[in-house]
């Protein structure tokens, strides 16, 4: 019997050895993702009952903020701006979590980093809770343009500074009141965010959609013929014809409305001619660059943006090094090729920038509540996925397409600035005719980097011609831009001033 | 053997370990209000006063028996018992779980005492082996009577007599232990003679009836009543004590067979297995899930030094007072707690097979063999399902969860170990001192 009893104590002991490798699993190892597992509102939950610091705009508007409340949770988590910022801010809710700046920035709202525990230190014995205020680089009244001009037509605006990667308006239409939400009757907030989820109302397209992004997608295509293609301003010329037939079978690419279209750089790109651009990447660029110049854009990567739940956008690498046919179709913003609004303006900022994408981000700086600084958002490239000087011919191109091409209207407005821009339209149904309208641009004063790059996509509008882009999308952009181009007036200021200190 | 050493180190251990758990009850009292909780008397009572007697019991009655077990069993009581009394007023309408709790802990070790106390022999009970046996089913069987049976949480294994609630499955398993190691012994030269049955040398069939008439009851009780922990258990020591009984390993080949045709039938056959184990393979997604998966959570929060007493939400965890306290550990105490908890199982684990091993007679061998099988399964069943090591079965983690048919009847089971330790030592005693006689006659 001894033997068996030694034996079993040691299966015994092997047992408890997988359960302490197990917890090890859990409480180590899995732990950071298990706690970023959708669902899992433990951190809300703790730090609920504690005050919360606030989230203001640019221009000093209050765009969540924490008073007092009766009931067992001391406060109640508001946001005044309704569903403006919704998608900025996101909520802070019980049961439901927390998303958006709310989330991402948890630990500085809480008041929970180490410049807070080390500033505490001396605060040991005062009974205080420290908390860190979060100011954002979006702005209300550039955010309150986008709303307004897109009105109820679903669709999203960003607007970003190329310079910095600042955001400084992130609005989709349907938008939700995050009220709703974070309120403390839980009952009323759980049956409010089911309504909100079935009408698709908690999702931003801006940043967590991809849609097809049509001709915008011809920047991408204009700055591969450049890098990779050998195409300069002058050359090649491409043929001028109504369609574009790769090698291979397959429907040939033809232009909208059978016309025929062809030429150089800055008269294909004026016009969006989709046989010049389709056999710009099958012919001079093939599968590998498009598939390079794509990726260093961000498509199939994660964009590094400051706000959780962003999807990627798609560029079909498989299909387009499979197939000459799809990669013609890819060329011109077909096929598998999707986008989010803020990845179309990533391509912009990448041209106005001289070639360099700096990193969005929403955050600009957090400070306690003393006002000292506690933190600055840290400006980095994100990628260079050209050199200075594609950069500057492919301005010149896009400045090119608002003077004499399909984007008049976005320089609506804007006189005395250097506006440039390409439309697009992506056909979503023949009968009837429906397609997503989008704008991609930037302005900016002559003779210095623009200010504010664009992108806006107007979805299921009537009509699929290539003017829908111009004609839908275009004046939404041009009256976000003017807005951004105005210096900003802070909220405080306007009113005579008040406690914000230092600076 | 130096036995009066035992006691010294019993005492010294359990007023490391008390020191332990009232420490912890102070920490988990504070964060909320910087005053002494109004409580603080009678709990001191209860966590200082109860391991004492119990100690001054085994003094008396056991003086010889191992002293690991007793401090251990009480630490990890103390330890449970912080949690339920943290659990229970995090609560926003406390069940009054702590103030029963400290009930049955009174009882759990009077109940220890007693056993001590009628318990005189450990040997003795080898008289009683059938009697065991029918008790063991009647026990099992009680919970299937009208009026007095219940069904709590889908399972129907409860016993209701007036307000008091109880699980006699938990004893019907100290019975078996003590049906198996009396019939085993009796029969186990019979059981162990192999007979070739093609290429397998098996038992003869005839020895067998009787154990697996109880086996085959046991289960079917088990998966009627909806109580897979316990079917699981069950068959774990059944299988292991006839095993260690008649030294053939082909039991353990014929029993995991039995083992994983049993399973696939009980999945085919009941939802309620199917559920648990789908769940087991995938917690996400589902409600079903759910406790898996906030128990997941909470370790997760815990890390390695753990959130804190009374910092984290372990409330979170459905019925974290009784199966998953363990997470509720996790989270506050972190690795570092939780690996101490494993490791105090480990070293109950260990103490009892030490008994095992010394025992004299091949009865307490088996009975403590079996005793420590239960101990030591039971803890890893339930824990092993709180960390998704094995599907989500619900026994309570001994000593720690709430409960009280559980503690009462491992306190119990505690008390006999100790009895096996102390005639052991006692025996060995008396034949040095013969050996000492008869040299100098």
């Amino acid at each position: 019997m001894s033997k068996q009893i030694r034996n079993l104590g040691v299966f015994l002991l092997v047992c408890y050895t997988a359960l302490f490798l197990q917890v090890n699993r859990l409480t180590v190892f899995d732990a950071h993702d298990l706690q970023h597992k959708p669902g899992n509102n433990r951190a809300v939950e703790r730090d609920f009952a504690r005050p919360r610091g606030t989230i203001e705009s640019a221009d000093g508007v209050v765009l969540a903020e924490s008073v007092p409340s009766n009931d067992r949770f001391r406060f109640q988590r508001t946001y005044p701006t309704k569903d403006l910022f919704a998608y900025v801010t996101g909520y802070y809710a019980f049961q439901l979590g927390s998303t958006g700046v709310e989330r991402q920035y948890n630990d500085e709202l809480a008041g929970r980093t180490l410049s807070f525990n080390l500033d505490q230190l001396d605060d040991l014995f005062v009974d205080r809770e420290q908390v860190g205020n979060v100011t954002l680089s979006v702005r209300k009244d550039v955010q309150q343009v986008a709303k307004d001009t897109l009105g109820d037509r679903a669709g999203s605006v960003v607007a970003l500074d190329p310079r910095t990667g600042e955001i400084l308006a992130l609005w989709s239409t349907p938008s939700y009141d995050p009220n709703l939400l974070a309120t403390h009757d839980f009952t009323a907030a759980t049956a409010n965010a089911k309504v909100l989820n079935e009408a698709k109302a908690t999702r931003a397209r801006t940043f967590q959609e991809r849609r097809f992004p049509g001709s915008t997608f011809k920047v991408v295509t204009a700055t591969a013929g450049v890098e990779r293609g050998g195409v300069t301003a002058d050359q090649p010329s491409y043929p001028v014809r109504t369609s574009y037939q790769a090698p291979g079978r397959g429907r040939p690419i033809s232009n909208f409305g059978g016309e025929s279209c062809g030429g150089t750089l800055f008269p294909i790109l004026e016009v969006s001619c989709n046989s010049a651009f389709a056999q710009m990447g099958t012919e001079d660029v093939g599968a590998a660059g498009m598939s390079q110049i794509a990726e260093s854009f961000g498509f199939d990567r994660d964009i590094p943006l400051d706000l959780p739940g962003g999807v990627q956008s798609t560029f079909p690498v498989k299909a387009v090094s499979q197939d000459p046919v799809f990669l013609a179709q890819a060329s011109i913003g077909q096929n598998a090729v999707q986008a989010t609004p803020l990845q179309m303006a990533m391509v912009a900022a990448a041209v106005a920038n001289g070639g360099k994408i700096m990193t969005p981000h929403v955050m600009r700086e957090v400070h306690d509540e003393q006002g000292n600084l506690v933190k600055k958002y840290d400006q980095k490239t994100f990628s260079t996925p050209m050199s200075g000087d594609t950069a500057g011919l492919l301005r010149d191109a896009m400045v090119s397409v608002v003077r004499q091409g399909t984007a008049t209207r976005l320089a609506e407005g804007l006189d005395g600035f250097v506006v440039g821009g390409k439309t697009g339209t992506a056909q979503l149904g023949s009968n009837p005719p429906r397609s997503d309208a989008w704008i991609i641009g930037f302005a900016g004063p002559p003779g210095e980097v623009p200010h504010v790059v664009v992108a806006v996509n107007v979805e299921g509008q009537e009509g699929s011609s290539e003017a829908t882009g111009g004609r839908v999308a275009a004046p939404i952009g041009a009256a976000v831009m003017k807005q951004a181009l105005t210096p900003p007036q802070r909220a405080d200021q306007a009113e005579g001033g008040s406690a914000q200190g230092g600076g | 053997m130096n036995t009066t050493g035992r006691r010294t180190t019993e005492l010294g251990l359990l007023v490391l370990g008390t020191m332990f758990v009232v420490g912890a009850y102070l920490l988990a009292s504070l964060p909320d209000d910087s005053k002494i909780p109004t409580t603080v008397g009678p709990f001191l009572g209860i966590i200082v006063g109860l391991p004492l007697v119990a100690h001054i019991a085994v003094r008396r009655l056991a003086p010889r028996a191992d002293g690991m077990l007793l401090p251990l069993a009480s630490l990890l009581n103390g330890l449970g018992y912080v949690f339920i009394v943290r659990l229970d007023e995090a609560r926003r309408e406390p069940r009054g779980l702590a103030g029963l709790q400290s009930v049955w802990m009174i009882l759990g070790v009077a109940a220890f005492v007693v056993t001590l106390m009628v318990v005189r022999n450990a040997r003795k009970l080898e008289r009683y082996r059938y009697t065991a046996g029918f008790a063991a089913i009647a026990l099992l069987l009680l919970p299937l009577m009208p009026v007095i049976g219940r069904t709590i949480n889908g399972s129907r294994i409860w016993v209701s007599f007036g307000p008091i609630n109880f699980q006699p499955g938990e004893f019907a398993k100290l019975m078996l232990a003590v049906f198996f190691a009396g019939y085993l012994v009796e029969k186990r030269e019979l059981l162990a003679i192999n007979r070739a049955v093609g290429p397998f040398a098996m038992p003869d069939p005839k020895h067998l009836g009787p154990v697996l008439i109880a086996w085959g009851v046991a289960l079917m009780v088990m998966v009627s009543q909806r109580d897979l922990g316990s079917s699981m258990l069950f068959f774990t020591l059944f299988l292991v004590m006839i095993w260690v009984a008649t030294e053939r390993a082909s039991y353990l080949a014929v029993g995991t067979a039995l083992f994983v045709v049993g399973g696939y039938f009980a999945f085919q056959a009941f939802s309620h297995v199917r559920e648990r184990f789908d769940t087991w393979l995938d917690p996400w997604d589902k409600a079903k899930g759910f406790q898996v998966v906030q128990a997941a959570f909470a370790f997760a929060d815990g890390g390695v030094a753990g959130r804190g007493l009374n910092l984290g939400v372990p409330t979170k965890i459905p019925v974290v007072e009784s199966d998953m306290i363990f997470a509720a550990i996790g989270e506050e105490l972190g690795l570092v707690g939780a690996t101490a908890v494993l490791i105090a199982f480990i070293l109950m684990i260990g103490a009892g097979l030490r008994i095992a091993q010394q025992a004299a007679s091949g009865f307490e061998r088996l009975l403590a063999t079996g005793l420590t099988t239960l101990l030591g399964f039971q803890a890893f069943i339930i824990m092993a399902g709180v960390v998704r090591l094995l599907p989500l079965t619900g026994v309570t983690l001994p000593f720690v969860s709430y409960g009280g048919s559980s503690l009462l009847a491992n306190y119990v089971l505690l008390a006999l170990l100790l009895r096996i330790s102390d005639d052991t030592a006692s025996r060995d005693m008396d034949r040095m001192a013969a050996n000492q006689l008869t040299e100098i006659g």
